[in-house]
């Protein structure tokens, strides 16, 4: 019993990890420049897709730097032909365009890669069991678990001490005041943007080795990060970290009850939150007003 | 019909403007005379049936962005409910038209009644993510539910059934031109219904929402139980457009309920002109010719469709009758 | 009984102090004058009056009634008007159809999906009577996003009024105005509270207007009232000197 309960609680922090990782992406993109990245999954895709093409050449390890930063280009270049364009518009329309991109690069995966899955090689170091009571802790497991820590940790500090990673953070709160202060805005916003999207392109390449490549990978990711917002609260990333990790373990624990609601659950998360703490866990009063 | 009176003054219009019916007419015109010329341009009836089922649904939500400001991203959930509620009574409890389309519009409205009390404080891009979310409830049960929905094949095993009225019996299910009719007869009560909604004090109220929500707080107005009271409208509106869809295709299926199907809605919204009564029509004219038209060429439709949508937030971003519009007063 | 009052209403953010333990009475028909350097709290203690944040501590009373913890629709509701520095306006809508909002919104119809006959004849009166108050007959069917600075602001003032307040708090009327149309705004203004016995409490930086205008005048600076009293009584006051510098402009 312990065992299984060890079980559905380990699968649920790795799969709120990714949540986690998903959603703190978009979590910094909405904060700063109040876009809802609809492509994010996609773009995790491209990550996992960049991977799969850099491997045979540069191993594994080099890929999983090097993807992420490949895709947060392509990212930057979008952003800067396009994204850039709508942000002083109605909300609408940044929405439209991240939906339509979302459809034009899943239909160039599609197109490049074919519709069915791809495996992703990791290193044989990885995929064994750390002991065979606990077979399902698998090296790579462990490994995925390891470099979302380290994001994570990497990601708070960067936005505590960096310079840059500071005037995000004032940016979300007040963006006119960081104009004010002479700031270049812009580029914040398309450095942060850049930001986002790596997170995606690393959580790209960490799924791919564990699940495999399709182009519709990310899509089973996006609603549980929007989720894992709303829960945490909009506007906190901390808050965004408890949100997904909290839907990752409900959901994991759910499969033990009650299998067909492990989807379910996490709407029902949502729907009680917004019914009892409708700024969410960590949220600020009035955000979104 | 845009709600907002154009004005007349020297400053605005250096020509005269033609008179505020001619749209409405040709627009009627056009609808009620399609079957007549349809196959000549290579149409078929049953996507003209298509056009007016996603113009209503289009048109509903306008309503709530165009005319409220409010921004929903998961209309599909609705919309998808009012198919498959009409499917599911027509499949397991009735054989009348009337009662399952009844039935699908009170799922659908209904459930979008509750959830905008859940919903409508937030607002902006909270909101929307909310919507899109809450949309997706519904997918799910609509996918995991098979023994009961069918699951993701669809629903299948109904079909619209003759109409009565009174004495008489019209034959939906076999001639496809009196279905036609019947499709635009409910279209033109929902548009009526809205129109005049959208005159009231009540539909004043929401535009001054649109224009400036603080403005309007700062009146007295309610505007939390304004956008409520939209989005509920606009949801019965969005599930009589699906309980129709259901009736059209014979078919109910998950896809329906998607969150890229409520994007589609968005897009034709947007694509026809925001914040013009009749922009959604002609943005969902377009769409469905252009999606028939697409999906018949290519497999990669979606790269297509995804173009679209990119194009016409970069260049079109006012749509066409706001192009036309702006062209018609400088 | 005053009108208006705020006792000891204190607004910090944080450890920023804004408002600072001030203490002010309107008198019902009076117009008072809140001036004040920059940064001195005036649209802040105005947000406190209006109900746009609480404040942490003090109190706000209407005609006696202790409306502080009220939210800004219900003291809309009660009776407070205001108009912002930046005008809000519904700028695609005409002048006749922003009075209309306010008029239906104040007659309580903002809700209703038809209107009688009855109705529709009470709201027309209420408008044209607001259109005549404020002289913008003549504009009524412009867009108010395509007026000159001045009529947009005398129509945020219309709306106001069709609420038929028993205060009015103008943010700032003139900001950025010419000569031209600072003297009609002003003019509206001395209207109002001559001709129609409005109460009325307003910011203004230019002091032409609020000598000429204002009953009483108060002073703040860096969130405390320095000083209150009459204009001549202002004028004459040290402190106030220095705290301006001279800029009677």
């Amino acid at each position: 019993m312990l065992q299984l309960v060890l079980f559905n609680v380990t699968n649920g922090l790795i799969i709120g990890s990714f949540y986690v990782l998903m959603a703190l992406g978009v979590a910094m993109i909405l904060n700063l420049s109040n876009v809802i990245n609809f492509a994010h999954g996609n773009f995790l895709a491209l990550g996992g897709y960049f991977a799969f093409i850099m491997i045979p050449y540069t191993g594994f390890w080099i890929a999983l730097i090097v993807a992420p930063l490949l895709v947060a280009l392509l990212g930057y270049i979008i952003e800067q032909l396009m994204v850039r364009r709508v942000y002083s518009r109605d909300p609408v329309y940044s929405l439209l365009l991240t939906f339509g991109l979302s459809f034009i690069i899943q239909d160039l995966c599609r197109y490049f890669w074919g519709p069915n899955g791809l495996p992703l090689t990791v290193p044989d170091s990885l995929s064994q069991a750390l002991s065979s009571d606990l077979f399902f802790i698998t090296g790579y497991r462990v490994f995925m678990m390891t470099i979302v820590v380290v994001s994570v940790v990497g990601l708070f500090s960067f936005l505590r001490y960096t310079r840059m990673g500071i005037r995000i953070r004032a940016g979300t709160l007040d963006l006119d005041t960081v104009a004010a202060l002479g700031i270049n805005v812009r580029l914040l916003r398309t450095f942060n943007f850049a930001v986002g999207i790596y997170l995606a392109g690393l959580a790209g390449v960490l799924a791919g080795g564990q699940i495999g490549l399709n182009p519709n990978m990310g899509d089973d990711l996006l609603l549980p990060a929007f989720i894992a917002i709303i829960v945490g609260g909009v506007g906190s990333l901390t808050g965004t970290l408890l949100g997904g990790l909290l839907i990752g373990v409900a959901s994991a624990l759910t499969t033990v009850v009650y299998p067909s609601a492990q989807d379910a659950v996490i709407y029902v998360i949502m729907a009680l939150v917004l019914l009892i703490r409708p700024r969410g866990l960590m949220g600020e009063e009035g955000m979104f007003t | 019909m845009s709600v907002t009176t154009t004005t007349t003054t020297k400053l605005r219009q250096p020509r005269p403007a033609l008179p505020e019916w001619t749209m409405p007419a040709v627009i009627w015109v056009v609808l009620l005379s399609a079957p007549l010329w349809l196959s000549l341009v290579g149409g078929y009836t049953a996507l003209a049936s298509h056009v007016v089922v996603m113009a209503l649904v289009a048109m509903a939500l306008n309503f709530l962005l165009g005319f409220t400001g409010v921004m929903s991203f998961g209309h599909a959930a609705y919309f998808g409910l009012g198919a498959y509620g009409t499917g599911l009574t027509l499949r397991y409890l009735s054989d009348s038209t009337w009662f399952a389309m009844l039935n699908g519009i009170l799922l659908g409205g209904i459930a979008g009644t509750l959830l905008g009390t859940l919903i409508c404080r937030r607002r902006g891009v909270y909101f929307a993510m909310v919507t899109i979310a809450f949309g997706q409830i519904f997918y799910y049960i609509a996918y995991r539910w098979d023994s009961f929905t069918g699951g993701y094949d669809g629903l299948r095993g109904f079909s619209r059934q003759p109409l009565g009225i009174g004495p008489w019996t019209i034959d939906i299910q076999g001639n496809g031109t009196l279905f036609y009719y019947f499709v635009l007869a409910v279209f033109a009560v929902c548009v009526a219904l809205m129109a005049f909604l959208l005159r009231s004090p009540f539909g004043r109220t929401l535009i001054a929402i649109r224009e400036n929500q603080r403005r309007a707080q700062f009146l007295g107005i309610a505007v939390d139980k304004h956008i409520w009271l939209s989005f509920s409208i606009s949801c019965f509106f969005a599930s009589t457009a699906g309980a129709l869809y259901a009736l059209l295709n014979n078919f109910a299926d998950p896809t329906a309920l998607n969150y890229t199907i409520s994007g589609v809605i968005v897009i034709m919204v947007v694509m026809g002109g925001m914040r013009n009564f009749w922009g959604p029509l002609v943005g969902a004219a377009i769409y469905v010719v252009l999606q028939d038209y697409i999906s018949s060429m290519t497999q990669n439709w979606m790269s297509f469709i995804g173009l679209l949508f990119v194009m016409v937030v970069m260049f079109f971003p006012s749509g066409i009758l706001g192009m036309l519009k702006r062209r018609a007063t400088t | 009984m005053s009108m208006l009052e705020a006792r000891h209403a204190t607004k910090a953010f944080g450890s920023l102090v804004a408002v600072n333990d001030i203490s002010l009475s309107v008198a019902p028909g009076e117009l008072r004058a809140i001036i004040g350097p920059n940064g001195a709290g005036k649209t802040t203690f105005f947000n406190l009056l209006t109900g746009f944040f609480p404040p942490t501590s003090g109190a706000i009373y209407l005609e006696g009634e202790n409306i502080t913890h009220l939210t800004a629709t219900q003291r809309v509701k009660l009776g407070m008007a205001r108009t912002f520095q930046i005008t809000e306006i519904f700028p695609e809508l005409t002048v006749h159809e922003n009075v209309r909002i306010g008029v239906e919104a104040a007659a309580g119809y903002s809700l209703h999906m038809w209107t009688s006959r009855a109705d529709a004849v009470v709201v027309r009166a209420g408008i044209d009577e607001i259109l005549t108050l404020t002289n913008l007959t003549a504009k009524a069917d412009r867009l108010v996003g395509e007026l000159s600075h001045g009529d947009q602001r005398a129509a945020e003032i219309a709306m106001a009024l069709a609420l038929k307040p028993r205060v009015l708090l103008l943010d700032e009327p003139t900001a950025g105005m010419g000569e031209q149309e600072t003297y009609q705004v002003a003019g509206l203004i001395r209207r109002l509270h001559k001709n129609s016995s409005y109460t009325i409490v307003l910011i203004e930086h230019d002091m032409r207007v609020v000598f000429n205008l204002a009953d009483r005048i108060t002073v703040l600076t860096e969130g405390t009232m320095l000083a209150d009293g009459t204009p001549q009584e202002i004028a004459a006051n040290p402190a106030v000197q220095a705290a301006y510098l001279g800029t009677a402009e």
